[in-house]
């Protein structure tokens, strides 16, 4: 065949010496083309090449230059660093402040230090780190024994301080007694002189017993943070070891958690309160609601302010009906009540019909829904409890109001009407926002909270930064716009002075910083551009313009591969 | 008119208040009733501002108190009112819409702009109230009108701050999704009082239909004394075929009635027993409310606010009968064919119907005059060029002087300088007060066109202009690209006599200032429609051509010529040329056997050819 034969002047040109494919092949081939001219040669290899150089250099950029996706640069591996929680070691100080008017100098300083030491000799929980620092105002200060004194001895300590430790004296009591301030971040010690006289005669190897019952109260106070904060990294899948866990969180505790977690909003800025008055008939058609929030719950809400903000706003609805789903009141003839079965408290908000839209705005909005059942259908209660109130987890509360049955003037409701109804819904939102349950002081429980919250908003926004580099990394035909560059860098940047601000015990700058992370975490991760361009492949591009470039691509393809072929014949002939 | 004294009713009230009100004519020689629903509530500015909505519904307020809007006009209306039949429009045409979707507001621009975000968000979040597709009003159907509305409320100082934003929808189809939020926002939900009567199927069956919702603030005491209130007006206003409305419900099929229960005229002479001459009506149509609304009102919706406006006004001549079961009612005093009533309050739930049964009376109504005849067409054919003509007549004695206001699509370019105002008779141009017009930017914003002039005493005005239209991008045709693009209507206000638009801009009174309102109706603007395909073939065939050009002139370069008996042969051409005579020899010799047994003599040429073409 003519492919085994040596080619003579490397075209088409079988041999003469070449096997005839049969004898009337044989008798057609009379004349073979003159060889050809080198220069010709060249020429048509020039020509070839300059086709090849303008599809290379030229087509192929445009092609590539005109269908990629433009992808920023991202800090992949930092960003996968934060999310494994390589970058921040969680380290939580807690600044104690032991104000001992009345008490000498060196059993203050030896006080504190004993405290500082035997707290964190004691502690299991790796993240909690005692400071104890002495109150820095005159320690012999008579003027500060007055009762009235007390706020602004407070103002004294700095604003990281976590809690202060007040000593009083006490004649009567024996053994040292402690309160915790319901209001203030303050726990007041009561001693007793032979308390601190322990200390004179006891060296600094042995331990300080009135030392460690203040310890053991210290502990006691973040007990349930301690609780919260290993739960919280046991659920996000941190590498955060704890040891003594089942300790700290025990099953008990574990399912009080967990229940909180399930009722308790997510954390947001800014929460919408909506107060609706619901009501089949049409009274009451007015409440002095604004009276009774700004006496009732303007308080609870202020002392929240360095977490989160609220608005309020509140609607009366009259003509509520039941929504169909629920069987309704049942009237218990005994105890002359209507009664509402357990079943029913998950349907009786009529969702199709009662307006509770969501706010517009950032943040969710929480409900809470007063109903006055119409002078029919009063009183109205639970069946199995006799209650009147309940939670709806993640969305509000529900609060029944039986007016007296022969109140002559139903049509509006006073502020003193409201007052328990007030109470009711503030309990219920410190719940809904997952305020803890103890400590019994209130400051106590808000830094808490404010604590957990850092530290919650400090984890999701760094998995929400490794779901991104995920997915970037999984999707390469997605593509990045530099606003999600930018976002990331942000992320990152608040991320950062978060996690020192946890270090530095500066917690509502630390929360603010996790809370500008999170928000840019999301504004990243869900950037719309991003979704658009996930399902356009390459395959996509190439059926479009298969129609142009296969055609193209045959007769250039089968040149060079003649080409090749003869230039090889030519050589091997050559050599 | 006594309709638009209505208007000017809930002003005088204070405070958190609540009326409603029903206003019921019969349309005079028609068969036709017009049921004018009106629900106003009041609510102090400063406890609004605060989140204390009481009965203001909280979905609309938080939104115009998200997008800082001080005043909210929004209406959806569907159907033509008939103007030469039923006569001046309801309420002096302030309380509706042109067809599908309107909607101006004023928004406070004062700190820091944004007013346009601020719109978007308005009509975006109203799109979500009200189930329509509101969003869709983005700056290419926003225009900024100057003299055609003016705000209804008391506005501080501060005017000089407010923008009034106008947007339409004009394809919007108005339907029993946007009734349901409607109803949502009354205090009594549609479940008491008049609003009970509101029913999807019978609204949307009317042969004419309008909501509006209006939100203003009103400070009685002028816009620095006094207790400043915001009122949220709601109005529906159905005319409804009396006849049609009557049907059996449990038969909502329109179907040919029996000719048995036909009422055939008796005076004409029949062929044959299937044919019948309509009976021409004698008298006054029976009608009941329970009959016509499918259902009685329920109850009352009375707010114990010490109100006693009357719930349900009846304008039928004093000589009509009316039979009233379970309402009280009221004097009124003033009008000679009106008569009043209210809802009883005891015991609640009764049911309240009104009758009147059928009755010749002695003098017919006359129905008065519209202010304004005016209709609106397309002129011109192909697909390049068109024209818009519209014809402004005035029945009445006295010259009157208008605004006419146009938002036009961007696609729809009109050539001012082709824009005549003429007078139909004399043919000479009416001269123009005032002419605001702002140019349309492709794919940014739409034209605004709004002119003032006076339309003569018993006179014809006529207006028209040159267009050209648009070809879109591929992407933006509707997916009913065929049907056409709908033009909003002209809005035409009539401005009270004596005044001039800053006159009316001033006067702060809504029964003074505003005059009143007629629109056209929408128009159908037919655009060059493309083959969608089309980008499709595009690709293929100029793929195809490049090729085919690409092809031969490569292989003309890179050939080599040489002469035909000199063309080598190609292996793949020798190959199947071996293929191919092996392959007619068998054939040929299959051939040749089926010959020799049917004793044939064809077998040598057979062969012969076989061979012959094999070699060739």
């Amino acid at each position: 065949m003519a492919s085994d034969a040596p080619q003579a002047t490397g075209d088409f040109l079988p041999s003469e010496d070449g096997e005839p494919v049969n004898a009337v092949e044989a008798a057609k081939v009379v004349q073979s083309p003159p060889p050809e001219q080198p220069k010709s040669i060249w020429t048509r290899r020039s020509i070839i090449f300059s086709f090849w150089a303008i599809v290379v250099c030229f087509g192929l950029p445009l092609w590539i230059r005109t269908t990629t996706v433009y992808r920023a640069d991202l800090p992949l591996r930092l960003m996968q660093q934060w999310a494994d929680g390589l970058t921040c070691q969680f380290e939580v100080p807690l600044h104690v402040v032991v104000e001992a008017p009345g008490v000498s100098p060196t059993v203050a300083e030896r006080l504190a230090q004993t405290l500082e030491e035997y707290y964190n000799e004691q502690n299991f929980f790796p993240i909690h780190r005692l400071r104890v620092t002495l109150s820095d105002l005159p320690q012999y200060d008579d003027s500060l024994q007055s009762p009235g004194s007390d706020r602004t001895s407070l103002a004294g300590a700095s604003s990281n301080t976590v809690l202060t430790v007040r000593l009083k004296p006490s004649e009567s009591e024996s053994t040292a007694l402690s309160r915790l301030d319901p209001y203030e971040a303050v726990l007041d010690v009561y001693y007793s002189p032979q308390h601190l006289e322990t200390t004179r005669t006891a060296e600094s190897h042995t331990r300080w017993p009135f030392s460690d019952t203040i310890v053991g109260e210290i502990q006691k106070v973040f007990a349930e943070e301690q609780a919260t904060l290993a739960h919280l990294f046991i659920n996000s899948g941190s590498p955060v070891k704890i040891d003594h866990l089942d300790e700290i969180l025990y099953p008990q505790r574990k399912e009080k958690l967990a229940r909180r977690a399930t009722r308790s909003f997510k954390y947001a800025p800014v929460y919408h309160l909506t107060f609706s008055l619901f009501t089949p008939a049409a009274t009451p058609s007015a409440w002095e609601i604004k009276a009774a929030l700004d006496e009732y719950l303007e308080p609870l809400l202020r002392s929240f302010t360095t977490i989160s903000n609220f608005t309020i706003d509140t609607q009366i609805q009259l003509f509520a009906s039941f929504s169909p789903s629920i069987h309704g009141p049942l009237y218990n003839a005994e105890s002359r009540l209507w009664t509402l079965q357990k079943t029913d408290l998950s349907g009786f908000i009529n969702a199709a019909e009662w307006p509770l839209s969501p706010s517009i705005g950032e943040g969710p909005t929480i409900n809470f829904i007063l109903y006055v059942p119409g002078e029919r259908g009063t009183p109205l209660v639970i069946a199995e409890t006799g209650g009147t109130s309940w939670l709806i987890p993640q969305w509000g509360g529900v609060q029944i109001l039986n007016l007296e049955r022969d109140s002559g003037d139903r049509s509006m409701l006073t502020e003193a009407d409201l007052k328990q109804v007030v109470f009711t819904f503030a309990d219920q939102l410190t719940s809904l926002l997952g305020l803890p349950t103890s400590p019994a002081s209130h400051a106590l429980r808000i830094s808490s909270l404010t604590r957990s919250h850092t530290i919650s908003l400090i984890l999701s926004a760094s998995s929400t930064l490794g779901s991104l580099a995920r997915l970037t990394q999984k999707l390469p035909q997605i593509s990045i716009p530099d606003t999600v560059a930018e976002s990331v860098d942000m992320t990152i940047h608040h991320l950062e002075s978060a996690c020192n601000g946890l270090k530095a015990g500066e917690f509502n700058r630390a929360l603010e910083h996790a809370r500008t992370a999170e928000a840019e975490a999301e504004k990243a991760f869900f950037e719309p551009s991003m979704v658009g361009q996930v399902y356009f492949p390459d395959e996509h591009k190439v059926a479009v313009y298969l129609p142009l470039l296969g055609p193209v691509a045959v007769p250039l393809i089968m040149a060079v591969i003649k080409e090749v072929r003869a230039w090889r014949a030519a050589r091997r002939k050559g050599g | 008119m006594l309709l638009s004294s209505l208007l000017t009713l809930p002003a005088a009230v204070l405070a958190q208040t609540y009326t409603e009100h029903l206003h019921l004519s019969p349309l005079a020689q028609t068969s036709h009733l017009l049921a004018a629903f009106n629900f106003t509530s009041t609510t102090p500015l400063p406890a609004y501002e605060s989140g204390h909505f009481t009965h203001f519904p909280r979905s609309l307020a938080q939104i115009l108190q998200h997008t800082k809007t001080r005043e909210l006009h929004l209406r959806f209306a569907w159907g033509r009112w008939d103007d030469e039949q039923w006569g001046p429009r309801p309420r002096m045409g302030r309380r509706e819409g042109g067809t599908g979707v309107e909607i101006w507001a004023w928004l406070d621009g004062q700190d820091g702009g944004g007013v346009e975000e601020r719109w978007s968000g308005l009509v975006n979040g109203l799109s979500g109230l009200f189930c329509a597709s509101l969003n869709f009003i983005d700056s290419t159907r926003t225009t900024h009108p100057v003299l055609s509305f003016s705000p209804e409320g008391t506005h501080a100082d501060e005017v000089r701050g407010l923008e009034s934003l106008h947007g339409t929808l004009p394809h919007e189809v108005v339907c029993t999704e946007n009734l349901t939020p409607f109803l949502k926002l009354l205090p009594c939900k549609g479940k008491a009082g008049i609003s009970s009567l509101l029913d999807g199927h019978k609204v949307f069956d009317a042969n004419w239909q309008t909501m509006s919702i209006d939100v203003r603030p009103i400070c009685p005491g002028g816009s620095t004394g006094g207790e400043c209130v915001l009122e949220i007006q709601q109005t529906v206003d159905v005319v409804l075929d009396v006849e049609r409305s009557m049907r059996a419900r449990g038969d909502p099929i329109p179907r040919p009635r029996p000719i048995e229960e036909l009422e055939c005229d008796g005076g004409k002479v029949y062929n044959g027993g299937d044919t019948c001459y309509p009976k021409v009506k004698e008298g006054e149509m029976g009608w009941s409310l329970s009959r016509i609304f499918g259902t009685p009102v329920r109850g009352n919706c009375h707010l114990a606010d010490g109100h006693a406006d009357p719930d349900i006004t009846l304008e039928v001549p004093l000589d009509r009968i009316v039979n009233v079961t379970n309402a009280q009612p009221l004097d009124l005093g003033n009008g000679q064919s009106m008569r009043s009533y209210r809802l009883p309050d005891h015991p609640p739930g009764q049911y309240t119907d009104l009758a009147l049964p059928q009755q010749s009376l002695n003098q017919a109504v006359v129905q008065p005059q519209p202010p304004l005849y005016a209709t609106r067409t397309i002129t011109g054919s192909g697909q390049q060029h068109g024209g818009m003509h519209a014809r402004l007549h005035n029945p009445h004695p006295y010259a009157q002087t208008i605004t006419y206001f146009e938002s036009l699509p961007w696609f729809l370019r009109p050539y001012i300088h082709t824009l005549r105002v003429r007078n139909s008779e004399t043919h000479e141009d009416v001269k123009l007060e005032k002419m605001f017009y702002t140019p349309a930017k492709d794919r940014e914003r739409g034209t605004h066109l709004e002119l003032m002039f006076t339309v003569p005493a018993k006179g014809e005005v006529e207006l028209s202009y040159d267009f050209e239209k648009a070809v879109l991008r591929y992407t933006e045709y509707p997916p009913d690209a065929n049907r056409g693009f709908d033009v909003a209507p002209a809005v035409i206000r009539i401005l009270p006599n004596n005044t001039n638009g800053e006159g009316a801009a001033s006067s702060q009174h809504l029964g003074e200032g505003q005059g009143s309102y007629i629109r056209t109706t929408s128009l159908l603007l037919p655009l060059p429609t493309p083959d969608f395909s089309m980008p499709y073939n595009v690709i293929i065939l100029t793929s195809t051509v490049i090729a085919l050009g690409f092809g031969s002139i490569f292989n003309l370069l890179t050939r080599r010529f040489v002469l035909a008996e000199e063309v080598p042969v190609s292996k793949l051409a020798l190959r199947i040329k071996a293929i191919v005579g092996v392959a007619r020899g068998v054939v040929g010799r299959l051939k040749g056997a089926k010959a020799v047994e049917m004793g044939g003599d064809a077998v040598g040429s057979g062969k012969g050819d076989g061979v012959g073409n094999g070699a060739g």
